[in-house]
């Protein structure tokens, strides 16, 4: 046979066709190659943001604007008409239901007033109205309050934020929990806002930027909803995480940093309050660790129309069942809710004995002191019920635990229990001692007002300087924020 | 062993020019290779499904439904019976998916095709056979599909796992995993701050 370059030399327009054919052929690959390029770069097209948002844009009407459906699920939070057994989304008076509560926390804001909290959309609401803010507080306790909250800090950095008096941010913070409190404003992508815990995971040498796409569905919630404390004279919000994140490995972390958060008016135990260390405790149940997140269930997918998307009213799963529980469980609803209120109510019967007992332990330490007992007799006893009472307000401070980890909840009730029996043996032996009457005589503590007039409140007093506050200073606040808002523009900013 | 292709050779003089050539054919054929992600398709990641954006409301309704913890997008629809079959699927679903992409026929609502409907039928089975053993009909499993009477699962369970609506608007701004740019990062830094 002869080589192709005989062929051309006796048929030059074979030369040509060969030209041809490998121009068609370039082009062709060219053609293909960019068709992909092409098609890849319309994944980008796919999501537009038609109204730019401006870097720490705080109001949430203003995201709320591209994200219709997002944002209107998200504002019906505001709906407090859902209740199950122990919970709801309306408020409920804690001290109220549980009178001894205001006797665990005497001494403390918390022996005042009470109330389980509603939706995200009331969370300026709430923190205004609780006479918890009657004390003065550090500015550290609007740090989950609000999407202002990531502009502030910008401006002031986190130490100087936390410092300030809590009054002093007050016409700062007045949008609700929201948008730019999870969401990156030029992506959409999950993001976390908050300095704190991205702080706990540096001091654990952990990188949270690595965080997957799931964990950090869970981590956005894990910015607030766990266990925390004011660092310091500066205030500074820490998780204390630093040993481990289970209750014994933080009570440790505690005790060798030698935090407490207020000294018992009765007992003078040197008490911890937990705060929710919802994400800790989900963590250790099993649907952690079959690989959920707090949205899989708190914010499950919702179809309207012909669009899916994920429904932003975060509420109690027990208030939509089909489309959480039964994404996995065959089971009709009935049985479900009665699988939770199972585990629910066997929790709360061995929590009630916890509180009980803790009640009597810090009335008889009370009369110990009286009855001169002394500081090396009080010392261990103090501890014990010092690391009772936590163990017991972690349980009963996380928000969904008996659900989200029933085994973990009922030991960490279940310590409780052998802390503060062990306190009562030592306190009896004391008390024997000192020749008081045992068994001391336990006040009359049935309702919320009996319980707060036998630890010294003057509610009355209380509740009209609240009013006075929210006549006076609120509407203050609300000017001022509504002055600052009216010169900001989501367009001008947003197109930088 | 090369006798045969030795006809092809070009004359010494041309050498050269052949090389440069074959070269550029090549490098054309390994863009096309890096650009499509050719290599994710030998393995199961969910992911490799994203490298056409039209999949995203499939990957965003199997996230978040409870197969997402037990099942790859490959696990259904897929052959699993054996090696062969299940590469051999693959190649040509993946040729005709490509095409359709390539030059833009896919319609607004996909679906599923008589292939791809075995291949799901088979591998429900598969993993829920204690389910249908007491049901166990032909017409239930989908095996008389031939004189329209069968039925498969998804008859009945509508909504598993990928809920009923399927239209590729149906999930606007659902977070999915991204491909990434083309460019290296490297490289648009350098024209990024040329600007």
């Amino acid at each position: 046979m002869k080589s192709i370059i005989e062929i051309i030399q006796q048929k030059p327009w074979m030369g040509w066709i060969l030209f041809l054919a490998t121009v068609a052929a370039v082009f062709l690959i060219g053609l293909f190659a960019s068709s992909i390029i092409e098609r890849r770069g319309e994944e980008r097209a796919l999501f537009q943001i038609l109204k730019p948002i401006a870097d720490w844009e705080p109001r949430n009407e203003v995201w709320g604007e591209n994200f219709p459906r997002e944002y209107e699920t998200y504002t019906s939070t505001l709906d407090t008409t859902f209740r199950s057994k122990h919970g709801g989304s309306a408020t409920i008076d804690v001290l109220e239901h549980y009178p001894n509560l205001v006797v665990l926390w005497a001494g403390y804001a918390f022996s005042r007033d009470f109330k389980q909290a509603r939706g995200h959309y009331y969370a300026v609401a709430d923190i205004r109205h609780t006479l918890r803010t009657g004390v003065p507080q550090p500015g550290t306790c609007w740090s989950c309050k609000s999407t202002d909250v990531p502009r502030v800090m910008n401006e002031k950095g986190p130490a100087n934020f936390y410092k300030s008096k809590w009054e002093d941010l007050g016409s700062e913070i007045v949008n609700n929990i929201g948008c730019q409190d999870c969401h990156d404003n030029k992506t959409m992508n999950l993001r976390l806002s908050r300095p704190a815990l991205i702080e706990a995971f540096e001091r654990r040498g952990l990188d949270i930027k690595k965080a997957t796409h799931q964990e950090m569905r869970s981590l956005v919630c894990a910015q607030c909803h766990v266990e925390y404390y004011f660092k310091g004279d500066g205030k500074y919000l820490t998780f204390p995480w630093d040993q481990g994140m289970t209750v014994d490995e933080v009570e440790r972390y505690y005790d060798q940093v030698g935090h407490t958060d207020f000294v018992h008016k009765l007992s003078r135990a040197r008490i911890l309050k937990a705060q929710h260390p919802d994400y800790e405790i989900f963590r250790t149940g099993i649907h952690a660790q079959r690989g959920l997140s707090c949205a899989d269930c708190h914010m499950p997918y919702r179809s309207e129309g012909g669009v899916k998307f994920t429904n932003h009213k975060i509420q109690s799963p027990l208030a939509n069942i089909a489309n959480s529980c039964a994404v996995c469980h065959r089971e009709n609803e009935d049985d479900l809710l009665r699988n939770v209120y199972e585990r629910q109510d066997k929790i709360i019967e061995i929590r009630s004995l916890v509180e009980e007992n803790l009640v009597k332990a810090h009335i008889e330490a009370k009369t110990a002191w009286d009855h001169g007992a002394t500081e090396k007799e009080m010392e261990p006893i103090l501890t014990l019920i010092r690391h009772a009472q936590w163990r017991w307000d972690y349980a009963a401070a996380s928000h969904g635990g008996s659900f989200h980890a029933p085994l973990e909840t009922q030991r960490i009730i279940g310590t409780a229990l052998q802390r503060v029996q062990e306190a009562r043996i030592q306190l009896a032996a004391v008390l024997i001692r000192h020749n008081a009457t045992v068994p001391v005589k336990m006040p009359d503590l049935s309702t919320k007002e009996k319980a707060q007039a036998y630890i010294g409140l003057d509610m009355k007093k209380l509740n009209d300087e609240k009013q006075r506050f929210i006549k006076t200073v609120v509407p203050d606040w609300d000017k001022k924020a509504k002055e600052r808002e009216s010169k900001m523009s989501a367009l001008t900013t947003g197109n930088k | 062993m090369l006798t045969p292709l030795k006809k092809f050779y070009p004359p010494p003089a041309w050498r050269p020019a052949v090389i440069v050539l074959s070269g550029v054919m090549t490098g054309l054929g390994l863009l096309i290779l890096y650009i499509s992600n050719a290599f994710s398709y030998l393995s199961d990641q969910p992911e490799t499904c994203m490298n056409c954006h039209v999949m995203t409301p499939q990957y965003a309704t199997w996230q978040r439904s409870s197969h997402r913890e037990v099942a790859t997008c490959n696990d259904c629809h897929v052959p699993q019976d054996n090696f062969f079959n299940k590469y051999l699927f693959k190649a040509q679903d993946g040729m005709r998916h490509a095409t359709i992409f390539t030059m833009r026929w896919e319609p607004q609502v996909i679906e599923i095709k008589e292939a791809g409907k075995k291949a799901v039928q088979d591998n429900c089975i598969r993993c829920h056979v204690d389910l249908i053993e007491r049901v166990w009909s032909d017409d239930m499993t989908y095996l008389n599909r031939h004189y329209k009477s069968g039925r498969p699962c998804w008859d009945c369970h509508r909504e598993t796992p990928h809920g009923r609506v399927n239209s590729l608007a149906s999930t606007p701004y659902a977070r999915v995993p991204r491909l990434s740019p083309v460019v290296p990062s490297m490289i648009e830094k350098l024209t990024r701050n040329a600007k």
